[in-house]
């Protein structure tokens, strides 16, 4: 007669109640010699500082990386990371490459195919043969 | 004897000047080798002063915090002091990715990092501010539990206070806030690494709940622990409360010894993590105050979503459901068959409805008329216990300056028993 308690974990849904922005990295990587590395280098001096200061929750790792392109590697607190070569970039295209890196989830896009993704139940309930006018054969 | 330190005493081994003046602690006695001969000096000492220059103002701030101490001045920290919080990226980053108020600063934030695993000394780890978190924590779930679903049966309310506020869903909350670990702890990690050890001990945060006296034959012969007796001595989740072995004075708790079990946990990243949760809920009630911990707690734990109806498992659904309305007066309940097809086939559908009088209690459906039956029954019972009467207010609203009159909470008559 007694009733047995199953053990569950209650399931969060970042924006319901607190939001957390889920780009929590990003490494910028510049080169001092190489011509490609030019408007990444003028984009450290420049943007960087207003974009790393209105986005405090993330964290900004600034180190060249010899000659090689200079790339944005954002990382995101599901584990997985993006990363977006600017090589011959203007400062303000990479600064509008931080902004996308900084709007992604670490998700990998997905086709919603439909209107609506929820995990609770319908509103109206579903349609069930069994009630109402039924299914008249 | 108190050993000596000559960059308190002397300042041309100093290359800045000292946060403290130099002989401020009392008469000190100079031997007379120390002060002549730097090589005579033990080998630690000669390491000390080789690294003074840009650390001799954070040593000295530290000698003071950790005067208490006194055999470990010569080894390397625990964990990182206090003073680095201010140099860490990660842990900026953290402060305002929980948006937290600017009241509470990164060094309480590092402390929150800090397991007792990682640093046994209890003004540098999180463990008294996990405590005060965890209290708060589970104040506020069983608030809202018992408030909003007033007739939850015991062993469903333990269930879904572990599924918001248990160990298990304040590691996927701290994982959903990016905190990373760091591999071992020690001085030089990052501040914003959450650090714990996994052969030291860590704490308990058991506000509610004792010992049973009957513990060691509850553990070795598998007692029967009733749920009347739960509430009483178990804690706040209904787990049993299991006597701490106080390891000898001095010496850390020993890992290979097994009879000192109480203090190690089977998961411990998850353990520091909801230790970490705790503590940050903690250090907001400190800096911030009690309806900012409140907001907190409803903003990051209780808006989760937690399905009651799927922690129930009856037994003997339709005897609880006759039980349930002989107590409450009601017509003895009867099933009847609403509808059903493929009776014969490989697939039948049965619909089977239990009324008491001329009022249908509840339906349910199933493969067989005794699977339908029973199904019925169990979606009956549920609607009785997971009666609502809505988002009525908790308790701790009340404790506001201009808080309305509380109106009374629906207490119910309780379970149903044979």
């Amino acid at each position: 007669m007694t009733i047995k308690a199953l053990e569950k974990v209650s399931v969060g849904q970042n924006g319901i109640g607190a939001f957390i922005l889920q780009c929590r990295k990003i490494d910028v990587h510049y080169c001092d010699y190489s011509g490609s590395s030019r408007g990444m280098n003028s984009f450290i001096k420049s943007q960087l500082s207003k974009f790393a200061a209105s986005n405090p929750q993330i964290e900004f790792a600034v180190s060249p990386r010899p000659r090689k392109h200079p790339v944005l590697i954002g990382h995101y607190i599901n584990g997985k990371q993006n990363s977006i070569c600017v090589k011959n970039m203007d400062s303000l295209q990479i600064l509008n490459k931080m902004q996308l890196l900084r709007n992604a989830s670490g998700e990998k896009n997905k086709k919603l195919n439909k209107p609506v993704t929820s995990i609770n139940d319908s509103v109206r309930g579903v349609w069930s043969p069994y009630h109402g006018t039924g299914m008249p054969v | 004897m108190k050993r000596i330190r000559l960059d308190r005493i002397s300042s041309q081994l100093l290359q800045t000047a000292p946060a403290r003046p130099a002989a401020a602690s009392g008469p000190t006695r100079i031997c007379q080798t120390t002060r002549t001969s730097r090589l005579q000096a033990p080998l630690y000492c000669q390491r000390r002063w080789q690294s003074m220059t840009s650390e001799s103002a954070l040593e000295d701030i530290k000698f003071d915090e950790i005067a208490e101490r006194p055999e470990q001045q010569e080894l390397p920290l625990p964990s990182p002091p206090p003073e680095r919080a201010l140099y860490s990226a990660k842990l900026a980053a953290l402060h305002a990715r929980l948006s937290l108020s600017s009241k509470i600063p990164l060094q309480a934030l590092a402390r929150a990092l800090i397991d007792p695993s990682a640093d046994a000394n209890p003004r540098f780890n999180n463990a008294n501010l996990a405590f005060v978190g965890a209290a708060l924590l589970q104040y506020h779930t069983s608030e809202m539990l018992l408030t909003q679903y007033p007739r939850l049966p015991m062993a469903i309310i333990f269930s879904a206070m572990k599924g918001y506020s248990g160990v298990a869903a304040l590691h996927q909350i701290a994982r959903a806030w990016g905190v990373e670990a760091a591999d071992a702890p020690g001085e030089e990690v990052d501040p914003g690494l959450l650090q714990f050890s996994l052969d030291k001990a860590s704490n308990v945060m058991n506000k509610w709940g004792y010992v049973r006296s009957e513990s060691k034959e509850i553990l070795k012969w598998k007692w029967r622990r009733g749920l009347s007796s739960r509430v009483m001595y178990d804690d706040a989740f209904g787990d049993m409360i299991e006597k701490q072995k106080q390891p000898k004075e001095g010496q850390p708790p020993e890992v290979s010894d097994e009879n000192n079990t109480k203090l190690i946990f089977d998961d411990r990243l998850a353990n520091a993590n909801s230790n970490f949760v705790r503590a940050v809920i903690g250090a907001i009630y400190l800096y911030c105050g009690r309806e900012s911990a409140k907001t907190f707690v409803k903003g990051h734990v209780l808006s989760r979503k937690l399905d009651l109806e799927n922690l129930f498992e009856f037994k003997l659904p339709t005897r609880e459901l006759a039980r349930l309305c002989a107590r409450e007066n009601f017509d003895a309940p009867v099933a009847r068959l609403l509808s059903e097809t493929g009776r014969l086939s490989r697939t039948p559908v049965f619909v089977v409805g239990i009324y008491s009088g001329r009022d249908q209690l509840g339906e349910g459906s199933g493969p067989s008329l005794d699977a339908a039956l029973i199904s019925a029954s169990i979606r009956t019972l549920k609607s009785w216990y997971l009666y609502s009467p809505g988002d009525v207010g908790v308790p701790s609203d009340t404790f506001a300056d201009d808080a309305v009159r509380w109106k009374p909470a629906y207490v119910d008559i309780g379970e149903i028993i044979s």
